[in-house]
């Protein structure tokens, strides 16, 4: 807020050397394309202006120092880069604040379409995974059983010996990479990567995804990852889709959400089997039986078709078979509220319905959220509030977006002994993986394993050989979210500070280095992933550099600007809807309750468990800090005999945890909810020893036609152990107003008379 | 009010508070918090965490009440439900931080004057001057401040978590009350700025940290003494005045139109808040 420019940083590799030029390689134009993540598109390069990897200043490029500090560089006067957030995979753009060489503050960065100057508590955070005092800072070599530190030069050599040119050629295609969703320039790489090796196997992971509603989206609609345009919609129903929270891209929703609910003010309907960030926010909240939100979407089609709203022919027969009465009894939901959620979104046109991870974390999950779907159909709201995005541009540059299905998929394959190297990235899948699936085991059947981390994390401790690697605050980057808002954008990542480990690699570095083991004639004039992205730039599309932009311009503009605007024609999207079937709700009568493993806005999939501020701020519902906790309903606590605190063992046919009780009515009683993110069993001092972590006795159920995990399909059966803690929570038992004035409420319809537009 | 005054004047120090506090105003910083839009997601409170230096204490102090989140989201159920089985609306959330009140009630307890009000407004806290009696605390209805009942510094930022410390701000130690300070180095830094372009500080030069985190925009921060700026339209456009608009000796809400969504968390407790809130919206669907 100091009023100063955005600038763009300059790294300190040395003082004062210049860098060498050196000539690009001789490849083909379109290998260059490719290399440069521009390929697959009819770009025109011009011939003049083909980049050097030494593009600034007159073919030299001067590295600065702090010794000689630049103008703008006033001690006691912070200076603010733009950059990229790298908490989640939203893609927000973030400005750093830097003072005396320390990164201190992160924003919001205004200029990107994303999060529009906003920034969440995850994202606030980046700073405490920066300084974080657990990361590593050298390279670990397994000898005899255990990790050692070993020397940078030392690490290199070996990763020569396994992946390096003298390996094995055709070992290559044995080799794997296990990341999370990566995108922009880092995906191109690894692909490049992969490619050299001869290998294809990319397995991509996220335990919070939303792969079966792309799945449901491509076939439906015709595009993955449409624009939800939530501030055009008069009233948004949610099953389970917990929008503000932890949904694809919270951050732009939440300030879509804003203009949703000023002047006219949308209304918003939230069916889930526990209360979300976003119930909690919610003018309506239907507390429906887990695993059940398909066949309430049936019975509202169905209350629909009855007041003359048409039903797509292909799904006739499954919402006629679902009369209120029936997805009443399946549900929970009575036919009254059924009826009227049905007139409110007859009332309040175009409306937007949402389904989430509850919904689609079943083994019908992709049909159930096919009937989700089918509602946007029938009242018409594709292409007034789901709207076709385009193709984006460049689709090397495309998220590779996680999922559950590689994670099984990699399981299997490590068992198969099908692998003989694997690379970890952005992943922690030890960590994140049910235990059903037995990965820790089929780890053992991959004999060199190679994690790049900045933490000890669970999967860091199955490694052969640990890769420390810089921050996000630290590296350079490109990223190119799934979720594109209006305007499509290439966040771009620029470090904000020099690295806290000397020799500690940025990810495109480490990857370069790989790349340069393999093919070395093709990647060697890039001194490193900062002239590389240089390249990358100055070779983009003529478009880019209208108005006579020189290179070195575009370069410094995107940096300061923190991203670069792309365009992308949207099209229009189909409404290809095909038979819904939703088989027999089945019970179970050993393991009556529904495991629900709650995602969290802050310690997300456990990722975050290792940030001190996060693990302090209450949970938004529960206000539990520092710890796990199990979410009973008050009639399922009472048959059970627990009261808040006391510790149940809740049992699946794979494993049990023992976790304290927290009495909330805001959950179904068929249900049981555990937050995700604790039960570290590594992970630093912040994470490590609390809590207890819900996936791993995850039963490995997958969803019938994506082959997705059923993450919320798990029946357990819960039993009191006597043993009683304490929970922490902020403000105690604080729920109640007490008849003061503290939360004042007025009525919408005031609102709307006295505000509205 | 400095040490000298104070000690000459001790018994209208005291007494301060029922003629209606200071009035002598240059700024007067206020906030405007719609609970229409707030969503209680938490960005605010991380952010004053990241701004402020705010320690973190682990669960066994904060088991005792002893965490220091100077802006906290409070979360209440609707009352009128209790009996239902499940909630059918979600929950009330309140963020609440220092409201900065015009008669600050910990302000003339204070029996060293740590606790003072700001020409600008602000119930200031001087951290040198503060021996921990903790009365303000004990007096403070919105129970918005924080004892550092601990050297919170030995345990909260190991190296080199310590680097992302705010220069502009000191570390509390032990024995010291602390509290939300509407980010007065941010505002420290916008009036220098404005100084040395010779021009008054503007709407828009100052933001406080949850303000500009907040990702509904819920929160509004301003000058109530400067006629353009967006907050002062705001409490106007909801007609919640301070005291000292007409010198009333007690809140008092003039409103002409009592649909207006405009409040003062406690004002019937007359402590002339600086945050306004405005009420938070339901459809009556139940």
């Amino acid at each position: 807020m100091s009023g100063n420019e955005i600038k763009y940083f300059r790294p300190a590799l040395g003082s004062g050397s210049p860098t060498q030029a050196a000539p690009l390689p001789s490849i083909k134009r379109r290998d260059f394309l490719k290399i440069m993540g521009w390929g697959t598109v009819g770009v025109t390069l011009a011939g003049c202006d083909l980049p050097t990897t030494v593009t600034l200043e007159e073919g030299k490029e001067t590295v600065v120092s702090y010794l000689s500090p630049e103008e703008y560089v006033i001690p006691g006067i912070g200076v603010w880069y733009a950059s990229a957030c790298l908490q989640c995979q939203a893609g927000c753009g973030i400005h750093g604040r830097v003072r005396e060489g320390r990164a201190l503050k992160l924003e919001g960065n205004p200029d990107s379409p994303v999060n529009r100057g906003k920034l969440c508590q995850m994202g606030q955070s980046g700073v405490q995974t920066h300084y974080n005092p657990d990361r590593l800072s050298k390279p670990q070599l397994r000898k005899d059983g255990k990790l050692v530190d070993i020397s940078w030069d030392e690490a290199w050599k070996v990763l020569e010996e396994k992946v390096g040119a003298a390996a094995d050629k055709s070992a290559g295609a044995r080799v794997a990479w296990f990341t999370g969703t990566v995108s922009g320039h880092q995906a191109v790489l690894i692909g490049e990567h992969l490619d050299a090796l001869g290998s294809k196997r990319h397995f991509v992971h996220e335990a919070i995804n939303n792969a079966v509603g792309r799945a449901v989206n491509q076939d439906v609609l015709g595009e993955a990852m449409p624009r939800l345009a939530i501030d055009k919609a008069k009233l948004v129903l949610s099953f389970g889709a917990d929008f503000l929270g932890t949904w694809v891209s919270p951050v732009h929703f939440a300030t879509e959400y804003a203009k949703f609910r000023s002047g006219a003010r949308g209304v918003l309907v939230v069916a889930e089997p526990k209360m979300s960030l976003t119930g909690a926010n919610a003018d309506l909240w239907l507390a429906v039986r887990p695993g059940t939100e398909g066949e309430l979407a049936l019975g509202i089609a169905h209350a629909l078709m009855k007041s003359g709203v048409s039903v797509p022919e292909a799904a006739r027969a499954a919402v006629t078979a679902y009369e209120p009465a029936k997805a009443a009894e399946i549900t929970g939901i009575s036919v009254q509220r059924i009826e009227q959620v049905a007139a409110l979104l007859k009332q309040h046109s175009p409306s937007l319905v949402l389904a989430g991870a509850t919904v689609e974390g079943q083994e019908q999950g992709y049909q159930a959220a096919s009937a989700v779907m089918l509602l946007n159909v029938m009242l018409g709201n594709v292409g007034k509030t789901i709207v076709s995005r385009g193709e984006f541009p460049f689709p090397q540059l495309k998220p590779r977006t996680g999922n559950t299905r590689d994670l099984v998929a990699f399981a299997a394959a490590a068992k198969d002994k099908a692998l003989d190297v694997a690379f970890f990235y952005g992943a922690n899948p030890v960590y994140t993986a049910p235990a059903s699936l037995g990965l820790v085991e089929a780890l053992q059947h991959i004999p060199f394993k190679v994690v790049l981390t900045q933490f000890p994390d669970e999967t860091a401790a199955q490694a052969d050989l640990v890769l420390p690697v810089a921050s996000s605050l630290e590296d350079w980057g490109t990223h190119v979210a799934d979720y594109q808002p209006e305007q499509g954008v290439i966040t771009f990542q620029q470090p904000l500070m020099e690295g806290l480990y000397p020799g500690t690699p940025g990810v495109g570095d480490a990857l370069l280095k790989l790349l340069k083991m393999r093919e070395a004639q093709k990647y060697g004039a890039f001194n490193d992933y900062f002239s590389y992205l240089q390249n990358a730039v100055a070779s983009l599309p003529e478009q880019y550099k209208a108005g006579g932009l020189t290179n070195k311009q575009l370069w410094e503009q995107t940096l300061q600007k923190g991203l670069l605007t792309v365009d992308s024609a949207p099209g229009s999207l189909k409404t290809n809807v095909s038979a819904i079937t939703l088989g027999e709700v089945k019970t179970d009568a050993e393991y009556p309750l529904r495991l629900i493993p709650s995602p969290r806005l802050g310690l997300w999939d456990g990722r975050h468990a290792n940030i001190p501020w996060l693990q302090e701020a209450p949970d938004q519902i529960s206000k539990v800090v520092w710890d796990s906790w199990a979410e009973l309903h008050p009639s399922t606590a009472a048959r059970l005999g627990v009261q808040e605190g006391d510790v149940v063992e809740i049992a699946s046919a794979h494993g049990a945890i023992k976790v304290k009780v927290y009495v909330f009515k805001g959950v179904h009683p068929d249900a049981i909810a555990v937050p995700l993110g604790q039960g570290h069993e590594d992970y630093g001092r912040y994470a490590k020893g609390l809590g207890v972590n819900p996936l791993k006795i995850l039963s490995p159920a997958v969803d019938a036609k994506t082959g997705e995990l059923a993450l919320y399909s798990t029946r357990v059966k819960a039993t009191r152990t006597g043993v009683h803690e304490e929970l922490v929570k902020e403000g105690r038992d604080n729920t109640s107003q007490r008849g003061r004035k503290l939360v004042a409420t007025i009525t919408a319809e005031q609102f709307r008379r006295t505000e509205g537009v | 009010m400095s040490l000298d005054n104070l000690t000459k004047d001790w018994s209208r120090y005291r007494k301060g508070i029922e003629e209606g506090g200071f009035h002598n105003y240059q700024h007067r910083w206020g906030m405007a918090i719609d609970l229409n839009a707030c969503i209680g997601c938490n960005a605010c409170s991380t952010a004053c965490y990241a701004e402020n230096n705010l320690a973190v204490v682990g669960k066994e102090r904060f088991s005792k009440g002893h965490y220091m989140h100077w802006m906290r989201i409070e979360r209440y159920w609707d009352e009128d439900q209790a009996k239902a089985e499940f909630p059918t609306q979600g929950a009330n959330f309140l963020p609440m931080l220092c409201q900065q009140c015009g008669a600050a009630p910990c302000e003339p307890v204070c029996p060293v004057a740590a606790a003072y009000h700001t020409p600008d407004g602000l119930n200031a806290q001087v951290y040198n001057r503060c021996i921990g009696s903790r009365y303000c605390s004990n007096n403070c209805p919105y129970r918005v401040r924080y004892f550092n009942f601990w050297s919170y510094y030995e345990s909260a930022w190991p190296e080199p978590l310590n680097m992302q410390l705010n220069p502009d701000i000191t570390v509390r130690d032990k024995g010291v009350m602390e509290k939300c300070t509407f980010c007065v180095q941010r505002i420290r830094t916008a009036k220098d700025a404005a100084k040395m372009e010779n021009r008054k500080v503007k709407d828009g030069d100052v933001t406080t940290a949850c303000a500009q985190a907040c990702p509904t925009n819920a929160i509004h921060f301003g000058d109530l003494m400067d006629a353009e700026s967006a907050v002062t339209k705001l409490w106007a456009k909801h007609q919640v005045k301070r005291h000292d608009d007409e010198g009333l000796p007690v809140s008092t809400q003039h409103k002409q139109n009592p649909a207006l969504r405009g409040y003062r968390v406690l004002e019937e407790l007359n402590t002339d808040p600086s945050v306004m809130y405005l009420e938070r919206v339901r459809e009556e669907l139940a």
